[in-house]
């Protein structure tokens, strides 16, 4: 085998195939005819196998099963947690490795569970890599990964030394890992560092309902709320919050979302990502970071426009700064405020991401800009699927 | 089995309808006649003895039937507890013994006897009988292991001397007796073939405030208790509302979430009068008094007859609250009871399964099956840790980084619980629960919007109810104190309802709070129950010497009516009991409640510590 060639025998080796990313990068694969040696993990009763056909059901694409292989695996443990057999025989195949899996949490108390997801695992799955003379190991990290001590951000590894939650610091300890140790064993590899993935910017389908989706949802709750109360309890505790419905229907509902700066919502859809991500894997550069993101963030101010138009409510204010006295809040604003906590950095974020490596990868191709069309789209199928719940029952 | 016989059949014994803790009013032929058969609880026995021919009726079976006037006091007290309505055993009970009447039945006289008349001489004419319609309803219990045992004497003394004078007769003719509370011991304590000694009769309260003690008569149940403490703005530390107090501390000494301040056993009297085995009368403060204060880790006899006792009496402060902080898991909610008990925050401590909220606060099964759901799924709640305290303690809490449910948000809870199972909101929490549980607690207004999104209200929490007894339920619920968290635990009524669906048999054991042991013995308890195919569950933890040790109750469940579930139970009491025993030989710590029964004027000190004067 060539190390440095993109693919052997038109097969790949992915992780994180049950997850949002990656089961994206498998149906892109499989949509080219590509064969796709699945490893991960069962969860619960269901298998692996299972989980991915449920996914290959999702997508419309289960007549590309055949195209498929599926190793359940622990990256915890020794071999993979492989037997010596499958571990050897999967080994000598030498595929190109692209290691999407990972623990997205933000929460400082999982911050044990997240480093041994995203980065502890690397070790084994590494040391498979250099044992199986891999012709690739694409790393699938985050645009995030870059921290916070600089506006800009590079397609280079990170210098910084502070991040918004563990996740953006596991992730770039696991950058720094793969990084070091490709070029110590000589493995070809890439980084490629996504913003924040939405839905499908052409059919508005989407598998994970988070980021974008948390806040939007968040906001049709409390509506919901209120419109109840008004339709079941004459509205008296929304007339103590001053929400109420105008003669067009429209809900009156003061919130203001205090974002401590100016910055901007840097977004992305998913067939984008998908498709980049196919041509980083077509014709990629060793040692090569690609940031796939936006060159034109949307400003939070735009989106709150847009969750107004979309919910049929008034009244949202974005603020820039923090509230001056909790006592001063409604009771939607504060429980808003409480839902998208762990979003704020990246409601308002000021980082800018170069795009070089990436534009090369793609031809210049960029990602369309978050019109109301698309995010109506969308919204409107993660209504249909009710943010994820009916996501399999249709 | 017909449904009005099935009702009958599966009365708990849990004597709610000899007290008036609805506000309805009292069974009033109970209220006058005082022996049990004269109360719902009484006839719904004697129903079904007579539906299944086991006795015949008698001249009391008339009398009993004819002073039921069917005013339907008795649904409202059951159905707030069990969700039966026993008018219609009432009804039957009318129907039963005026059909035979009019077929012109036998109604069979009680046997005349000296020891009766002897009796009679003591109490009264009215006061002792040997009628087996009264007998049998002093016969049985609901628990697996005591078998029936019909007395051949009812007697109810109304004083000590009385008493005393029932024993002497009692011990010279050689008859063996029992004492009765309200009969509620499920142990099979209150039955004897000789005679019962109901003590219903004594329900003499007196305040002496400047002395914070309230003398107590043996027949004066925790509710009434209570609630005359509270109209002096004052507080007892009392146990099931429908136990009589007296009984209480003797059976086992009196324990309650409270007790994590005001203690147990001999911490909650100052003295107390006796009638020994021999009939004679002593009171505890005696120097030549038997020494009760003692205690011998052993199945004790019973030391007297407890006529009255001096209980303590506690202030109550205006700023009083209760506020439920919830955990995930039982170490997180320990860990928290036993660093308010050693710190001495809060009055009552208690640690609380997850379903307390749903079962307890629902009125129906169907609604606390439903919400069951919103509060372990969605809320996230396994456990919770009930304090109750003052202005200053529920800080001290908020200081030490808990946030809860406070007694607002409990009302609005209580209140507006059906619109949970609909609140997909709480899908949102939910999701936040991995990353924050019970963040939302610490907003400041989260109590406006849960106000907003459930719509409290007495009408919609009644919902399921009954809809001949709704306006009923809808008029309670809307009364401040039924959903104010903390006159429920004082008074304690709904934690009653965790025999709603079946019988409750509580295991009971003192320990340190040692989180590895209590989770041991927590999945001892639960794994001999699912063996056994048992219904089980946690029932509370309540820090004990200022946290030192702990009392700690977990639950059983049997059909009371089912031949097959009851050998169940008895196997798994036996597994039970052997798993304590076990646990007792190899740390030293661990103490059994079998062993404080007729024990419960003992210093606690005796048998939560294996000190001097402990026997092996």
């Amino acid at each position: 085998m060539n190390r440095g060639d993109a693919t052997v025998g038109g097969s790949y080796m992915l992780t994180g195939a049950t997850g949002f990313l990656g089961s994206h990068v498998m149906a892109g694969l499989l949509n080219k005819g590509e064969r796709v040696v699945i490893v991960g993990r069962p969860a619960g009763r269901e298998s692996l196998a299972e989980r991915i056909r449920r996914l290959l059901g999702w997508f419309g694409i289960k007549h590309c099963e055949e195209q498929l292989e599926f190793h359940e695996i622990d990256f915890l443990k020794p071999r993979l947690g492989l037997g010596a057999d499958d571990y050897e025989r999967l080994r000598r195949r030498g595929l190109p490795i692209i290691h999407c899996a990972s623990d997205t949490s933000f929460a400082e108390k999982k911050r044990t569970k997240v480093m041994r997801s995203n980065v502890e695992s690397l070790n084994e799955l590494l040391n498979f890599a250099e044992q199986s003379r891999t012709s690739y190991f694409h790393l699938v990290s985050s645009a995030y990964a870059a921290g916070t001590d600089s506006r800009e951000c590079p397609e280079a590894l990170v210098n910084s030394k502070h991040f918004n939650n563990v996740y953006e610091e596991s992730k770039a300890q696991a950058e720094d890992i793969v990084s070091a140790r490709c070029r110590k064993e000589q493995i070809p590899h890439t980084i490629i560092r996504p913003s924040i993935v939405y839905g499908d910017s052409l059919t508005g389908r989407s598998l994970r309902f988070n980021a974008l989706y948390f806040p939007v949802r968040s906001m049709q709750q409390i509506r919901d709320i209120y419109l109840d109360e008004i339709k079941s309890n004459h509205g008296i505790k929304s007339a103590e919050c001053g929400i109420h419905l105008d003669y067009e229907g429209v809900l009156h509902l003061p919130v203001r979302i205090f974002i401590p700066n100016g910055g901007k919502i840097n977004l992305i859809p998913v067939n984008y990502f998908t498709e980049t991500v196919l041509s980083i894997l077509e014709n990629p550069l060793n040692e090569t970071i690609y940031h796939v993101t936006s060159n034109h963030p949307q400003s939070m101010a735009g989106l709150a426009s847009y969750t107004e138009r979309f919910l049929k409510i008034s009244g949202i204010e974005v603020v820039i700064g923090t509230a001056a006295s909790e006592k001063m809040r409604n009771p939607p604003e504060e429980l808003f405020d409480h839902f998208i906590k762990a979003y704020r950095p990246y409601i308002s974020d000021q980082r800018i991401f170069k795009r070089e490596n990436t534009d090369r990868a793609t031809g210049g191709i960029l990602p369309p800009d978050f019109s109301y069309e698309i995010f109506q789209r969308c919204m409107a199928f993660a209504v249909s699927a009710d943010w994820g719940k009916k996501l399999f029952f249709d | 089995m017909n449904k009005v016989l099935k009702t009958a059949k599966s009365c708990r014994h849990y004597a709610m309808c000899k007290i008036d803790f609805l506000g309805s009013g009292l069974c009033a032929p109970g209220a006058e006649k005082h022996y049990v058969c004269f109360y719902p609880q009484g006839r719904m026995d004697l129903y079904a003895a007579l539906a299944e021919g086991r006795i015949p009726v008698t001249e009391k079976c008339v009398e009993i039937a004819d002073s039921c006037d069917l005013c339907g006091k008795c649904d409202y007290q059951c159905y707030f507890v069990t969700e039966m309505k026993p008018s219609a055993v009432m009804k039957a009970l009318k129907e039963h013994i005026a059909l035979h009447l009019k077929s012109g039945g036998e109604v069979v006289a009680a046997e005349k006897g000296s020891i009766l008349d002897g009796l009679k001489k003591i109490v009264g004419e009215y006061w002792a009988t040997n009628d087996r319609a009264v007998a049998l309803t002093y016969a049985h219990d609901p628990c697996p292991v005591a078998a029936p045992r019909l007395p051949a004497y009812v007697v109810m003394p109304d004083s000590a001397a009385q008493v005393a004078a029932v024993v002497k007769l009692l011990n010279r003719r050689h008859i063996p007796y029992a004492v009765r509370g309200n009969g509620s011991s499920v142990m099979g304590f209150v039955m004897s073939e000789g005679a019962v000694i109901d003590m219903g009769r004594m329900k003499t309260i007196v305040f002496d405030e400047k002395n914070w003690l309230v003398q107590v008569g043996a027949g004066v149940a925790a509710f009434d208790l209570q609630k005359a403490a509270l109209e002096r703005g004052l507080r007892v530390n009392v146990a099931e509302p429908a136990a009589l107090v007296c009984a209480n501390i003797m059976c086992s000494g009196i324990f309650s979430t409270f007790s994590a301040s005001y203690g147990t056993a001999a911490d909650n009297y100052i003295d107390a009068e006796f009638v020994g085995p021999d009939g004679s009368v002593f009171r505890l403060s005696d120097p030549a008094a038997p020494n009760l204060f003692g205690f011998r880790r052993e199945d004790a006899p019973l030391p007297g007859i407890c006529t009255s006792a001096s209980v303590r009496l506690h202030p109550v402060m205006v700023d009083e609250s209760a506020v439920f902080v919830p955990f995930t898991s039982l170490e997180g909610a320990l860990d928290f009871s036993r660093e308010c008990a050693m710190r001495r925050i809060g009055l009552a401590i208690g640690v609380l399964g997850g379903e307390y909220i749903s079962t307890f606060l629902s009125p129906t099964k169907k609604l606390a099956l439903e919400v069951k759901n919103a509060f372990l799924d969605k809320l996230k709640i396994a456990y919770l840790v009930l304090v109750i305290g003052d202005a200053y303690a529920l800080r001290a809490i908020r200081e030490m980084g808990h946030h809860g449910f406070d007694s607002r948000l409990i009302r609005i809870l209580n209140l507006g619980l059906p619109s949970l199972t609909s609140a997909k909101w709480l899908d949102l929490i939910s999701e936040l629960a991995d990353e924050e549980p019970f963040s939302y607690l610490g907003l400041p207004h989260f109590a406006d919007l849960a106000e907003a999104a459930l719509m409290p209200s007495a009408a919609q929490l009644v919902r399921d109810v009954d809809p001949e007894l709704r306006p009923f339920f809808e008029k309670l619920y809307a009364k401040s104190e039924m959903t104010d968290p903390l006159w429920l635990n004082m008074f304690r009524i709904v934690s009653t309802r965790m025999g709603r669906e079946k019988h409750a048999l509580a295991m009971i054991i003192y320990l340190p709070i040692d989180k590895q042991l209590i989770a041991a013995i927590d999945d001892g308890f639960r794994s001999i129950a699912d063996r056994h195919g048992l219904k089980n569950d946690f029932g509370f933890i309540t820090p004990l010497d200022n946290g030192k040790r702990c009392v700690f109750e977990y639950d059983y469940y049997l059909d009371q009516n089912d031949a097959d579930e009851k050998m169940k139970m008895g196997q798994a009491l036996m597994e039970a009991g052997m798993m304590i025993e076990k646990f007792a030989a190899t740390t030293g710590t661990v103490t059994w409640i079998r062993y404080v029964f007729r024990q419960g004027f003992s210093r606690k000190e005796s048998f939560l510590y294996q000190g001097a004067g402990v026997n092996e």
